[in-house]
């Protein structure tokens, strides 16, 4: 939760936690329940090692297994636990979500402010740069990017920051757009400060809610996006049991589902966790603006 | 932005689902064959077709001189109703039957000569089958005599393979093919090909979209036997999953590519499947000439490698136990494959060679084609050559990738390990050597050593190899075996598995077999 009370952190940092006790009380039950399942991943992502479930890589059974007490979600084509597998997914997908979601943010908020606050020149280079990121379909220019790159999970995420960056780049610009006309802002201004400083201290504090909200939702998104990446082979290599390349050694054999179905289950459960989350926190905010 | 979120989030699984995309034919009871499959159609010009549906395409339509019978070694008569060859498997003489091409005119010895030349001097992939060719003569109407430069036993095992299906000359040529010396840059007729056909066979082109369909219409003038179908439609079904429930359903009356573990979940009871050996072969390459490998990838080095393989394993993880274990790059119930022991697994010993060889922690990169040829995945099978390369102490690190960025990588020399398979174009033993063997000059040769010949020419193969095309029967076998041991201590080419092949076709067809040379007969097939 530090992420989220340093955005609500404006000036007055003792009514900070007020605030984040009253901001989880307004939040609906079913972003409760999707922060809950958001926890249970970060929790699995960083005491899976502790775990008493199977090596993920060791061939542990017969192939193919059908759930049954011992493997509860089934063994694969090379005799791994599924169960087991789709757990240790999460030591991928999660930290990439966080990492590319990061950058993402950063670097897209970092330009978006700075084409919104000193406009002109800045704005226009910047934001046609956007438009012609965001003029390709995603999914198209991530492969593109990763099959350029080739396969890896550290290039698939450098394809997902060049493919997410410009949401948050017209997220900042159109938010700083506004707050610099607040009369606080012109009074910082009047009051001698440079444009930079009036920028970082005047105007960033007051533009985090929507970027916040839509990080929050991007990081299912960005965890779909890597499992489709290494679906089609561009992400994760064997045998890292990442969600996406599990699913498509799922997929060929789709008589034995169960391979594909913990992955696949896991996945859903993420991105259902943060639709649910951002939609609670854009309920949240918003009332507490109205 | 958000309230496609949750639609969004199910095309995870959805994914998966999208292999379900069977096209709709009706098949039973008519008198079209309806065959489904991925198809890999490179062309459909004999001489440039080089792809597994070619195999069956151009023997349904184009006929070669002889065949090869359904025991899949002895070749009979096709084209040709007899033949001479002489002491030393120089010189070729084929006798024509009075076979005529589907536009009523008769083949003859020109047809044969002009075909064969065109194959030669396109340069392109089958044009290897034609390699040794000094001379293509029509002593008459109907004879047709060949001269190679120097012995060539397996000349007329060449000769069944469906590249050398014969065209009829003047309707190609009139259609801008060339048989000359300038062929290879001024022959235009490659999509001409696509469209139409020009040979003597049972079947005749009628229509080809590529990823969607291939469509025959029987030959109606056909010389020979007229074939039971009407009309034969392959259409493009991508994987087994989806191709065993257009089987089920009746959409199809024959599936192609079924993988044994996917046979064995199909539970209709109007669906036949057998499951025969087959002449593919799936295997690991070792690249000495890659970056750095040099003084890494020596004999001693590449032979603990070879040891550090668990081979019942990796047949049981690759195909569920539905396939052979294979010695050398030579298929099994090949001439001289009789004489050879498949390799065992042994750790300790591979471990004392790494060991000896002083590469106790060697690390190796392997780039292989991300695909599942055969039923077989190429990331299953690869992880289980890590696992069992871990198990001696040796670290390999997989990279799966397109076809493109393989072609690509493997040329630049950018990995020391790669993963590949091969299917026969005819039978005979020569075709592996002439692919596989050490020899300077040679494909796999040049794959390996990439330019740095001295570290894996093996000089007693161009001999043996020599010494195999100059005999026949016994002898020559001898040498294949002997060619065969010698490119298992080469340890460049290690075979891991020949999958099983599964015939998959609804109860009321019949007919359905495996050639070595020709994939799937259709003029064979009917409906009960």
């Amino acid at each position: 939760m530090a992420e989220l009370s340093n955005a609500l952190g404006t000036a007055a940092s003792r009514t900070r936690f007020v605030g984040l006790r009253r901001l989880v009380r307004r939040l609906p039950p079913t972003a409760k329940v999707g922060a809950a399942i958001l926890l249970f991943w970060i929790v699995t992502v960083l005491t899976i090692h502790f775990w008493p479930v199977a090596d993920p890589l060791a061939m542990v059974g017969r192939r193919l297994q059908p759930p049954s007490g011992d493997h509860w979600l089934g063994t694969d084509a090379l005799g791994r636990d599924v169960f087991s597998r789709t757990l240790h997914g999460s030591v991928w997908s999660i930290p990439i979500a966080i990492v590319v979601v990061a950058f993402a943010v950063a670097i897209g908020s970092a330009l978006g402010a700075v084409a919104g606050f000193f406009g002109g020149w800045w704005d226009a280079v910047i934001m046609r740069l956007v438009d012609v990121t965001v003029s390709f379909p995603p999914i198209l220019l991530a492969m593109a990017v990763a099959a350029m790159l080739g396969p890896g999970l550290a290039n698939a995420s450098i394809a997902m920051v060049i493919v997410w960056w410009p949401i948050y780049a017209r997220l900042m610009r159109a938010q700083v757009l506004e707050v610099r006309e607040r009369e606080h802002v012109e009074a910082a201004v009047a009051g001698g400060a440079g444009r930079v400083r009036v920028l970082v201290v005047h105007v960033l504090p007051l533009c985090w809610t929507p970027t916040l909200i839509n990080a929050t939702m991007d990081f299912g998104q960005v965890v779909l996006l890597a499992a489709s990446l290494s679906f089609i082979g561009l992400g994760a290599t064997p045998p890292s049991p990442e969600w996406g390349s599990m699913i498509s050694e799922g997929a060929t054999r789709f008589y034995n589902w169960w391979i594909a179905f913990g992955p696949g289950m896991a996945i859903l459960s993420v991105v259902l966790a943060t639709s649910f989350l951002g939609d609670g926190l854009r309920d949240a905010f918003d009332r507490r603006a109205g | 932005m958000k309230h496609f979120r949750l639609k969004k989030g199910l095309t995870a699984l959805l994914l998966a689902g999208a292999a379900f995309n069977a096209a709709p034919v009706a098949a039973q009871n008519s008198d079209t064959l309806v065959i489904a499959r991925s198809m890999d159609v490179n062309s459909l010009d004999p001489a440039r077709a080089f792809c597994d549906t070619c195999q069956f395409y151009l023997t349904a339509v184009y006929e070669t001189l002889v065949t090869l019978d359904a025991d899949n070694k002895t070749l009979k008569p096709n084209l040709a109703e007899s033949w001479d060859v002489n002491e030393n498997f120089t010189e070729f003489t084929f006798h024509l039957k009075d076979a005529t091409f589907a536009d009523g005119s008769p083949v003859e010895a020109s047809d044969v000569v002009w075909t064969f030349e065109r194959l030669k001097n396109l340069k392109a992939s089958p044009s290897f089958l034609m390699d040794g060719l000094t001379s293509a003569e029509a002593v008459d109407a109907k004879t047709v005599k060949f001269t190679v430069d120097a012995p060539n036993s397996e000349f007329l095992n060449k000769v069944s393979a469906p590249y050398t299906g014969i065209i009829n000359a003047e309707v190609a040529e009139a259609n801008g093919a060339i048989a000359g010396d300038t062929a290879a840059e001024a022959d235009k007729s490659e999509p001409w090909f696509l469209a139409n056909s020009a040979g003597s066979g049972p079947f005749m082109l009628a229509s080809y979209s590529p990823e969607a369909e291939l469509r025959l219409a029987r030959n109606d003038s056909y010389w020979g036997t007229e074939p039971a179908f009407s009309e034969v439609v392959v259409t493009q079904i991508q994987d087994a999953v989806s191709q065993a429930q257009a089987l089920e359903t009746g959409q199809v009356d024959i599936a192609m590519q079924i993988d044994p573990d996917t046979a064995q979940s199909i539970r209709s009871g109007d669906v036949t499947t057998e499951v025969v050996p087959s002449y593919n072969f799936l295997y690991i390459g070792f690249i000495p000439g890659a970056k750095d490998m040099a003084d890494v990838l020596t004999p001693e080095v590449r032979q603990a490698l070879a040891l550090a393989i668990d081979y019942d394993g990796m047949l049981d993880f690759t195909v569920g136990g539905n396939g052979a274990k294979q010695a050398a790059p030579i298929p099994n119930g090949f001439p001289g494959t009789a004489g050879l022991t498949p390799r065992a697994q042994d750790i300790e010993k591979a471990k004392q060679m790494l060991a000896d060889a002083g590469q106790s922690d060697l690390k190796l990169v392997a780039g292989y084609p991300n695909d599942n040829v055969y039923g077989v995945d190429f990331n299953i099978m690869m992880q289980k050559v890590q696992q069992d390369f871990a198990a001696v102490g040796v670290e390999l690190e997989l990279k799966p990738l397109t076809w493109a960025v393989w072609r690509d990588e493997l040329g630049a020399g950018e990995w020391p390990v790669t993963a590949i398979y091969y299917a026969p174009d005819y039978y005979g033993s020569g075709q592996y050597v002439a692919y596989f063997g050490m020899i300077d000059g040679f494909p796999w040769t040049n794959r390996a050593s990439l330019g740095k010949g001295e570290l894996v020419v093996n000089p007693a193969e161009a001999d043996l190899y020599a010494k195999a095309l100059a005999s026949s029967g016994a002898a020559s076998e001898e040498a294949y075996t002997e060619i065969g041991q010698a490119m298992m201590d080469d340890a460049i080419i290690l075979p891991l598995v020949s999958p099983n092949l599964v015939l998959a076709y609804r109860n009321d067809i019949e007919g359905v077999r495996y050639s070595a040379c020709c994939n799937l007969p259709l003029a064979e097939i009917s409906r009960k």
